[in-house]
């Protein structure tokens, strides 16, 4: 079971998620950089990708290796249904978030019951098998290159971002209150000792799957909307390397918590952004960074600095 | 004070070892029962058939007259079984409060909706029951063994039970723990549950309970009172071999 | 007919590489229950050292799949002793410490050689005729028998030795083993060392025929995982089997349909046999 970071105060945290969205909404208002805003845009959707995924996996200990799965099929499904179909933008989103939650449906119920390792397996299976069939049927999905064309959500960069901030604020949370919640404790039981949870009268394949239908139609709505937000859909969306992505963005942030998920989001898609001068080494000491605190700070970063601050408050109290 | 749980010839093979084999036996309600038997005599496999962790390979379970038998562990639990582990199976990151929460959520068939609200001061009132007020907040990681026998028995009561298994619950306890432990027991039995116990501390075990069952490889092999037990040659074998002594009932 | 011999060859072949692999991870799995996900980055590494060795610096062809070979045994000892023992209490940890450094392996692969393709030439440069008919290249010849080589040996070492039976015993018990006075941590090491020349083998091998690339790593893997399911953890007749079964169908869809459903098939597999069968053909059940 992946390490867990400790509870926060709750009203501290409650009060510094307020702050944090009100920074949010004021961003575009203060900076006038382009790239920025887009960055913080960026950010914002991949805060659903791993609050949708921690829900699942970092409550009820089930990790997935296929998240991509959900996120690529709502960005391909509103990307087909707007090119080919011109649904609007709104309307391809609800249905992206449907199919990929159809998608946890047919997964999840042969899949949650197998151990660790296996259902890590089983769902990067079930995500490279779409990935392969991009490329299966190039004529409709543009292959490699993927469809461009993409309907925006709004055409002003304003627009855009706003939207973004109602998605990750929604997404989020709903994923963060769902988790603070009395239903937030059966799936921490089920990772704690599933048999002893059963035991105690939850029904684990019932939480387990809902959970993870749930956490696949938000994952979903907010693949459409990078869909919708690049103009542009491709494989990427539906690869391994954005399944591993959202692992690490969690596991830095501090798994199991929501918001240390969150705040990873944040963290390295701007670290990532930053380093784009350094477009030769950056992957190469990013990959390298998260080895190292795989390594040294297990828990996560934000866990282990939250710890640390206690420790230094509680040093300088007594 | 009729029947309230009963198998009828269960049978449990694992691959061709007869873990139990054709075990039928009752329980009364309101009665406390014994189980006993050396190790490997299939106790906690029956108690995993009956709480729905096995299906059976063969034979039937009934709950106050209606099969149970091969449904799953949580609705087993819903009817109003709980059982308690023989190795402490707490969930360890929670609190002890949260832990007897999680039992407290259940919905119980046919009792009424649960207000969310009331939880948690049931669960309190749970945890002062067992004698572990005061450690509501504690992380069931930092609870000593003695406290998480009784938290164990916190959560079981939580589900509302109307049967109680017990898997040795006096497992890893010394004779003090078992002194305090053991009159809350009697008092579970008082307030209307019906428990079985399995136990290997027989001395105390012996002085909670009317009626003892025994099993030796699978099969139920004595059925009586504590005295009629611990004078039954089969017993005595079962435990020390052919030859042993009589076994000491205190 | 020609295309019915190439199917067999080639089907051999890829059986063989993915034999070769499958082995060194169901051994590191049932002996050491580490899920190496790095596991194919080291074929790639070794892919990638043959190019260095044998194409860039023209060393000697032995000397290359020599230092290329014992490099990555080293590199995979390193990696064990550095990374995935500290963490080695948690599944988890050692899944997400494995992928992360495959992803850091690749990351290196493009940092010092690039992102292209890399070539390396065959080892013995020519084609040969088989049964008259069929013209096939020696490498690929080469590669397949090599790989019988060294699992006929494998099979020799387990069974014959007394390292080998040390690890057939910590594989069935760890305790137990343990109590006999076997040094585990000897033998996690042997057997590491052990899948790590059998992937740097297989990648320096097939090097010359499918080229070095920075990617390489992430679809064998999956092929590998196809071929450990398919089989069953435990079972090193049914990793062979399922690797023939694999390897096979993927050149037969790969010839009959297209390369791309060729690609596709490990992950149905897989799919398929979790859903059903989640033991594998021959091997131990493994559900919560």
């Amino acid at each position: 079971m992946p390490e867990q970071g400790n509870r926060s105060i709750f009203s501290g945290e409650r009060v510094g998620l307020l702050i944090a969205l009100a920074v949010l909404s004021a961003v575009p208002l203060f900076i006038e950089n382009r790239a920025i805003v887009e960055i913080i845009i960026l950010a914002n959707i991949y805060a659903v990708y791993v609050a949708s995924w921690d829900i699942l996996c970092g409550y009820t200990g089930q990790v997935s290796f296929g998240h991509a799965l959900f996120v690529g099929g709502g960005a391909y499904t509103a990307a087909l249904l707007n090119f080919y179909f011109k649904f609007p933008p709104w309307m391809t989103i609800f249905f992206g978030g449907g199919v990929a939650a159809l998608f946890g449906l047919i997964i999840g119920t042969p899949c949650l019951r197998l151990r660790g390792p296996y259902f890590a397996l089983a769902t990067f299976a079930a995500a490279a098998f779409p990935y392969g069939l991009t490329d299966v049927f190039w004529e409709v999905t543009g292959g490699l290159d993927g469809l461009y064309g993409i309907a925006p959500i709004w055409p002003t960069l304003m627009g855009k971002y706003y939207f973004s901030v109602l998605l990750t604020a929604v997404c989020c949370g709903l994923v963060y209150l769902g988790g603070r919640s009395k239903k937030g404790l059966i799936l921490k039981s089920i990772r704690e000792d599933e048999v002893a949870a059963m035991a105690s009268g939850v029904n684990t394949t019932a939480y387990k799957l809902t959970t993870f239908v749930i956490s696949g139609f938000l994952a979903g709505v907010a693949g459409a909307f990078y869909s919708h937000n690049q103009l542009h859909v491709g494989p990427e969306t539906l690869s391994i390397n954005l399944s591993i992505l959202v692992i690490i963005m969690s596991v830095v942030g501090g798994i199991g918590t929501i918001t240390g998920p969150i705040a990873g989001a944040y963290l390295l898609t701007i670290f990532n952004e930053m380093m784009r001068e350094w477009e030769e080494v950056r992957l190469l000491i990013y990959t390298a960074a998260v080895v190292l605190i795989l390594l040294f700070v297990p828990k996560g970063v934000l866990p282990t600095l939250s710890d640390g601050i206690k420790q230094w408050i509680k040093r300088k109290g007594g | 004070m009729g029947i309230i749980l009963e198998t009828q010839e269960l049978t449990k093979y694992f691959g061709g070892l007869g873990a139990v084999r054709k075990v039928s036996f009752f329980l009364n309600e309101g009665e406390m029962l014994g189980m006993i038997g050396p190790n490997g005599a299939g106790k906690t496999t029956l108690f995993n058939l009956i709480t729905g962790f096995l299906k059976p390979t063969g034979g039937n379970i009934s709950f106050r007259g209606r099969r149970i038998t091969g449904l799953k562990p949580h609705e087993i639990v819903r009817r109003g079984i709980a059982r308690t582990f023989q190795l402490v199976r707490p969930f360890h990151q929670l609190t002890a409060l949260e832990n007897v929460i999680i039992s407290c959520l259940s919905p119980r068939e046919g009792g009424g909706e649960k207000k969310n609200g009331g939880v948690e001061e049931k669960a309190g009132r749970l945890l002062g029951n067992v004698g572990l007020s005061g450690k509501e907040g504690m992380l069931a990681k930092d609870l000593p063994h003695g406290d998480l026998k009784r938290l164990d028995l916190a959560r079981a009561l939580a589900t509302e039970p109307q049967v109680l298994l017990l898997d040795e619950p006096f497992a890893g306890l010394g004779l003090m723990e078992i002194s305090s432990l053991s009159p809350l027991i009697r008092k579970l039995s008082q307030e209307g549950h019906s428990i079985i116990i399995i136990e290997h501390k027989l001395r105390e075990m012996m002085k909670l309970v009317a009626r003892v069952i025994t099993l030796n490889f699978g099969e139920k092999i004595a059925d009586g009172t504590p005295e009629e037990i611990s004078r039954d040659e089969k017993v005595i074998q079962a435990y020390l071999g052919k030859g042993g002594m009589t076994l000491a009932t205190g | 007919m020609n295309i019915f011999l190439e199917i067999i060859v080639y089907g051999a072949v890829q059986s063989s590489i993915y034999a070769l692999l499958a082995m060194g991870f169901c051994l590191i799995f049932g002996v050491a229950n580490i899920v190496n996900l790095a596991h194919t980055a080291l074929y790639m590494i070794g892919a990638y050292l043959i190019y260095t060795f044998f194409s860039v610096l023209q060393l000697n062809l032995a000397m290359a799949i020599l230092l290329s070979v014992v490099s990555v045994a080293l590199l995979a000892t390193g990696m064990y002793r550095f990374c995935i023992r500290p963490v080695m209490v948690s599944e988890w940890s050692v899944l997400m410490i494995t992928i992360s450094l495959a992803m850091f392996f690749q990351q290196l692969m493009i940092f010092v050689y690039g992102p292209a393709d890399r070539n390396v030439e065959g080892f013995i440069g020519k084609k040969l005729t088989l049964f008259g008919a069929v013209d096939i290249d020696a490498q690929r010849l080469l590669t397949l028998g090599v790989s019988l080589v060294l699992l006929v040996l494998l099979w020799l070492f387990i069974y014959r030795t007394r390292m080998g039976k040390a690890i057939l015993a910590v594989a069935q018990d760890r305790e137990a083993a343990l109590f006999m006075g076997i040094n585990s941590e000897r033998v996690y090491l042997t057997v590491i060392a052990i899948s790590a020349v059998l992937a740097a083998v297989a990648g320096a091998f097939i090097a010359p025929t499918i080229g070095a690339r920075p990617e390489m790593w992430a679809p064998t893997l999956g092929k590998i995982f196809a071929v450990v399911v398919l089989g069953g953890i435990g079972s090193l007749e049914g990793t062979i089997l399922a690797a023939l079964l694999i390897g096979y169908l993927e050149v037969v869809i790969s010839f009959s349909i297209s390369s791309y459903f060729g690609e596709i098939v490990s992950v149905v597999v897989i799919l398929l046999m979790l859903s059903f069968r989640p033991s594998g053909l021959l091997g131990k059940r493994i559900e919560a």
